[in-house]
Formats: structure tokens, sequence, C-alpha cells
């Protein structure tokens, strides 16, 4: 090689270094901005209806802006990690409990002393006791700060169509032998009697977890801190009767293929399913505030659907638990250029008049107790709703989440291998061990 | 040598906005790979140094050997057929055959559509329970059409791969009627008067002349498939159980889904050199000239 190329390739290494602005810094986080202007992104509530909340912060505060951005999750991951990391961190950031909220927590404000200066010193009490369990999730030992607070929350279950099921002469399953009956009663129809959208982890993680509370509450969670081993054997039997949705012919051909939205979502609002794994935030399909013409007869007023829980299994719980949490919460920047503007938007945004807006569209259940929505379409919808705000909810134990998501993800790679029957059961319960053991050290 | 200096200097003006734009561009965002490649870092919090320890991690991790097998079923499944494809077409097209024009876009429409709504599209297309194929296959008693290849491990790759031939083959076939044009139809009559018939012709006459723009497909093929992002993961999220999975959506899994971005950096940094050894491979077998067509 002669001189002028070795010189020409050092020259553009030692200018790629000079430009290299260390890659492993961490951010330092600034919102910086006009103190008049609260800057908010988030995944969710969906775009129609934060503007909604926006507009009416805005009418009731005159002089101030909110600037709301909103995209699909996983381009919001991608945002929200490219803003931390070039110092453009929003006012207003939407979280998802546990992970997610610890990887920003060094750009987050603690919220305890905005909730209280708002809701008074027993602010806890408003919110559903999961919410404020699952917002904490994940924070080092000691540290009791709030970095994000609910919104919206949810539980995990399953919804019927009760004119398929009314067709057929069937009623909603409480057991496995029921489930497993009642599918063979809804065979040989044009539509799925139990479509599990089983391709995205999300889902199948969240069925997973119901089933899992259903043999033995609560030792899943035992299992993720290293309390207890994924090899247990009810965690086993738990991912058994996972295979048997497949093998059983309960679920659909094809179900690990399916994704929840939009596929499965528009298959079952079209009737083309008479049960579907979804949750809480369905009900959403009756939005009130929409014109109603617009919307499928099934969903008017939730005329066609029903909720119900994943139904016990043998041997396991006598009833079926209640598993569920934070649908999205809300974390404040440390930076905020106003931070009292950011909690003034924040807790309007939970419990005021913007999330007053966030209720009359029913985008989910309310974080807070006592909030509904201003209209029901019908008595149905009413009684649906009643049933998830005063039955269900405060009920709620267990968690839809996993605290780390390498687990999270191993659960998911895990249940997908079962379903497809590249793990038995025992080696899929093996291999979560693994990442466990990682995870834990 | 103040005159050459001066005509150096010049040129080098003129390349200075190239060059600043390849290094804020090019180089910098690799060089800032490399060196997250050795960090033990989430992308938000202070990175820890891990010095290589990443890269015998990757060359361990089962999933990313599935990656490098599915890149290598990927590159020739889907260049060879959607070269073929294209090359047929557009000598079809070439002929002047009725309502070419319309022909020719319909059969670039893909190309132009959204990965996402082709993805979205095929998924419904091919869903065993009340998709297209299953349909189809219901009423024709081709029972095989209604089979679950998305939803099978060990079909679930080459079912992405038939989608992006579908999409992309009207790519190469704008190519090649682009290539087509270029070659002087005086050769062409002057082997028709020698007694080749239509086989001959193609086959000896116009595929050889036809060379640079097959590199070019190929070249474009190569880096096209080690980059497929949107397809895979609308399709399949690069499963079942990781059977699908791709380099780009595994890099994407473990930056903004596992919070790993220092690993992720780590099979970027891998994705890199592979792109860059084919490029470099086929610039050495094939000379520097050959997209351009230009001898060695």
């Amino acid at each position: 090689m002669n001189r002028r190329k070795t010189a020409a390739i050092a020259g553009v290494a030692a200018l790629g270094l000079g430009l290299a602005a260390c890659a492993g810094g961490g951010s330092t986080g600034s919102s910086g901005g006009d103190e008049n202007t609260v800057t908010f992104r988030s995944w969710s509530p969906i775009e129609q209806t934060t503007q909604q909340m926006v507009d009416a912060f805005e009418t009731a505060n005159p002089g101030t802006t909110i600037e709301a951005t909103i995209f699909n999750y996983p381009e919001y991951l991608v945002d929200l990690q490219t803003r931390a990391s070039s110092n453009t961190f929003p006012d207003i950031v939407g979280l998802q409990p546990g992970a997610l909220t610890q990887q920003y927590r060094s750009n987050l404000m603690p919220l305890q002393d905005c909730a209280a200066s708002v809701w008074g010193e027993d602010w806890q009490s408003k919110f559903y006791p999961i919410g404020i369990e699952q917002a904490r999730a994940g924070n080092p030992e000691g540290d009791e700060n709030f970095y994000s607070l609910p919104i919206l929350v949810q539980t995990v279950n399953l919804w019927a169509n009760t004119e398929l099921f009314d067709a057929a002469g069937a009623t909603i399953p409480t057991t496995w032998d029921e489930l497993k009956a009642t599918v063979g009663q809804l065979s040989g129809g044009d539509y799925a009697p139990f479509m599990l959208p089983a391709k995205d982890g999300w889902l199948r993680n969240a069925v997973f977890l119901q089933i899992v509370n259903n043999v033995n509450p609560g030792l899943v969670y035992q299992a993720e801190s290293g309390e207890d081993s994924w090899t247990n054997p009810d965690i086993v039997t738990a991912l058994e009767y996972w295979g048997k949705l497949f093998t059983d012919g309960i679920a659909q051909e094809g179900a690990i293929g399916l994704d929840a939205y939009p596929s499965g979502a528009n298959q079952f609002e079209a009737g083309n399913a008479a049960m579907i794994p979804l949750g809480a935030w369905w009900i959403q399909q009756s939005d009130p505030t929409k014109d109603q013409s617009e919307i499928p007869p099934l969903s008017q007023g939730m005329a066609g659907f029903e909720p119900f829980l994943f139904p016990t299994i043998p041997g396991g719980a006598d009833e079926s638990q209640f598993v569920g949490g934070i649908d999205v919460a809300l974390g404040i920047s440390k930076d905020a250029a106003n931070p009292d503007l950011a909690c003034k938007v924040l807790t309007d945004w939970i419990a005021g008049e913007g999330g007053q807006k966030l209720v009359d569209t029913m985008n989910d259940v309310p974080a807070v107790a006592g909030l509904e929505p201003s209209t029901f379409t019908s008595d149905k919808q009413e009684a649906i709703w009643n049933t998830f705000v005063n039955d269900w909810l405060p009920q709620v134990k267990y968690s839809r989440y996993f605290d780390d998501p390498k687990v999270d993800q191993a659960v998911a790679d895990a249940l997908a291998a079962v379903a497809t029957g590249a793990q038995t059961p025992e080696e899929a319960a093996a291999a979560i061990q693994a990442v466990s053991d990682e995870v834990n050290g | 040598m103040r005159t050459k200096l001066r005509q150096n200097t010049t040129g080098l003006l003129f390349l200075l906005p190239a060059l600043t734009l390849f290094a804020v561009f090019v180089v910098y965002p690799i060089v800032y790979n490399i060196q997250a490649s050795t960090l033990e870092w989430d992308g938000v919090n202070p990175g820890t140094f891990i010095g290589l320890d990443n890269y015998v991690r990757l060359f361990q991790d089962p999933t990313f050997l599935i990656t490098l097998r599915n890149s290598a079923y990927w590159i020739p499944l889907t260049i060879v057929p959607q070269a073929l494809i294209g090359l047929l077409l557009a000598l079809a097209l070439n002929r002047g055959i009725f309502a070419s024009t319309f022909y020719r876009a319909l059969f670039f429409i893909p190309a132009i559509l959204s990965p996402v709504v082709v993805g979205i599209v095929w998924q419904r297309v091919m869903d065993p329970f009340n998709g297209v194929f299953a349909s189809v296959g219901k009423a024709t008693g081709l029972d095989w059409l209604g089979g679950s290849f998305l939803a099978d491990p060990d079909t679930a790759i080459f079912a992405v791969i038939v989608v992006n031939i579908w999409m992309w083959t009207g790519f190469s076939m704008l190519f090649y009627l682009a290539g087509l044009q270029l070659i002087d139809t005086s050769v062409l009559e002057a082997a028709r008067i020698d007694g080749a018939n239509s086989f001959q012709t193609t086959w000896r006459i116009t595929f050889p002349l036809l060379k640079s723009t097959h590199l070019s497909l190929l070249l474009l093929g190569i880096i096209g498939s080690l980059k497929t992002f949107e397809l895979v993961y609308v399709l399949t999220q690069g499963g079942p159980a990781h059977a699908s999975e791709m380099l780009p959506t595994y890099a994407f899994q473990q930056a903004f889904q596992l919070q790993s971005v220092g690993y992720a950096s780590t099979i970027s940094v891998v994705l890199i050199v592979i792109a860059v050894a084919s490029s470099l491979s086929m610039v050495r077998v094939f000379g520097a000239g050959f997209i351009s067509g230009d001898e060695k």
C-alpha cells in the first residue's frame, strides 16, 4: 500500500473518530423551550382523543399550548430513545410500567409532589390499587418515587360474540372443559369458535398470564424474581394448557401467524369469530362520541359483545383470576421548561376535564375511580363499563407485564415454540429459566 | 508545483460537499456503531465498556445464526427469480405487445406500494382460516393452498420470500427494459440475417449484452436482501420463534424492545461487514466498471 493510500485511510479514520461523539454516554436531557408550551409524545391515547384532551386544556387555560405527537408503538420507542440521546426529551411522555419507565427513569421527575399538590396527601386512594402498585415496578430498592402515573388501566380477558353464542345455544365457558365443549358446539360454521391472534408476543404473554395465574395464582411473578423456578411443575402445566389451545383444536388454523391488530380485531368485529382474547379496551369499539352509523352493528353499544374471564384450569384455582394493570402511564421530564404547567396538564388528563374527554371515548378504563363517560349508547354498554370499573379493576392483583423485557421476550419466544411444536413445555420452561438466570445474575 | 497544488485545491473544493456528507452520514454512524458495539448499553443511560464480549455472545447466539441462514436463503431465492421473471416480462413487453404500457405500469405497481400495506394484505391472503388462498383451495380441492405458510417455522421465511419476489419483480423488469432499449438493434438484425432464431438471439446476443443490468440487479439485490426489514416485520415479526428473523429485524428487537443498543450495534457492525465484503467481492470479480458496462 503506498503512502498516499495509507494517509487517506488514516485521514478517514481520524475524521470518523473525531466525529464520533461517544456512544454510551448518558443523556443529560433538556426539554427547554417556551414556558407556556408543553410538548407531549406518546403512542396512546389515539390522535383524535388526544386532540380533544389538548383542546379541553387549552380552552380552560388560555395562553398555553400543548404540542402533541402520537406514534405507533414501535416508532414511539425509536423516537423516545433518539430524543433522550439528543437532549430533546418531551415535557410529558407516555410510558408503560416496569422496563420502559425504568429505562428513562434518569430523565423523569418524581411525581408524588405534583400529585399531592393537586389531589391532596391521600391522592393514591383515587387510583385503582394495581395502578399504584405497577407505577413503581422495577424501582431500585429504597426508591419510593413515582416516575410515572397511570392514566388508563385495563384487564386482559376474553370477549364473546353473543349473537353467535345465542344462535348456537352456547353459554359462556367458565372452566377449561366447558371451553373445549363450547368450541366443539360452535364449530362447523363459517367463523372461528376461538380466534387466537398469536403472532404478537404481547398477546401470547397476556393469554399465558391468565392461564398460569389460573393454575397457581402469583407463582409466575415469584419465578420472575428468582424466588421460584420457571421449571416449577405448575408453570409447566400452564405451558401445556397454552399448547393445548393449538393441539386440541381450540384456536383457529394458523393462529400463530395472525396479528391482533388489525387482522384479528377486524375479523372479530366483523362477526368472523365467537371468542377472542383481548382486554377491557375492546369497549372503545363502541365509542359514544363517534358517529354511531359508522360503527359496525356488533359494536354499537356493545350490542354483540360480552367480556368474560379466562376459564379455570383443572387442578388450579377455583375461580378465574383477574390479570391486568396499567395500559398507559405518563411521566414528566426532569428538565421540563415549566414543570408546574406540565404537572397541571398531566393531572388534568388523568382526572380533570382532559380525563373526562378521554373517558368519554371509552379509550380504556380510567386509572382513577369515579370518572364516568358523559353518555352511554346502550344499557349493555353501561353494564359492561360498570363491570370493569366496579367489579373487575378493583380486584386485579396480577400484572399483565413482566418487569424485565428480556424475560418478557423469553416467555413470548417459549410460547411460540410450544405453539409450533418446536419445544415441549418442559424445554420451553427451561429456556425461560436460562434467561431468567442471566437477568437475575 | 504551485499550479498543480492550485489544481488539486480546486478539485478538493469541488469534492468537499460530497466528502462532508459522506463523513457525516456514512463514516460517523459506522464509527459510532463500532464504538457502541463494545458497550453494554441501553441507549439512554451510561454504558459500560465490555470490549469484544458482544461479539463473542453474538457468534454463540442461535437466533443470530438463524438470521445468517435466512440471509443465505433470501439472497439467491429472491435475486434469481426476480431477475428471471423480470427479464421474461421485459422481453415480452419490449416486443411492443398490445397495451404494453399498461402492463408495464401494472407489473411495477407492487414495487411502489408501502411494504406495510403489502404485508397486511398478504397476511390476509395467506391466512389459513379464511384467507384468499384457503378459500381458493376449498373451492378447487387444492387443500395445500390453505396451509399455515406464515405460521409454520419451516415455511415462514419462504412465504415472506415469495411475497418479496411478487413485490420486486416489476423493479427488475424495469431495469431490464431500460437495458434492452440500449441494445443496438443492428446487432440483433445481423443475427437474424445469419439465421439465428428468437431463442438463439435472446440467449446468445441479448442476454450477454445485458451483463451490466444483471450485475447491477445482483448488487442491489444483495444489499437489499441484507437490509430487508419492513416486509418481514409486518408479515411475521421475525417469527414464529425467530424462524424468519433477518439481521435488521433482530437488531431492531434488541435495540428498541430489549433495550440492548450495544448488542444491536454489534449486529449492525456484522451487517456492514457482510455488505461491504459482498460489494468489494463483486468489484474484485467483475471489475469496478461493471455497473456502467465499462471494461475492467
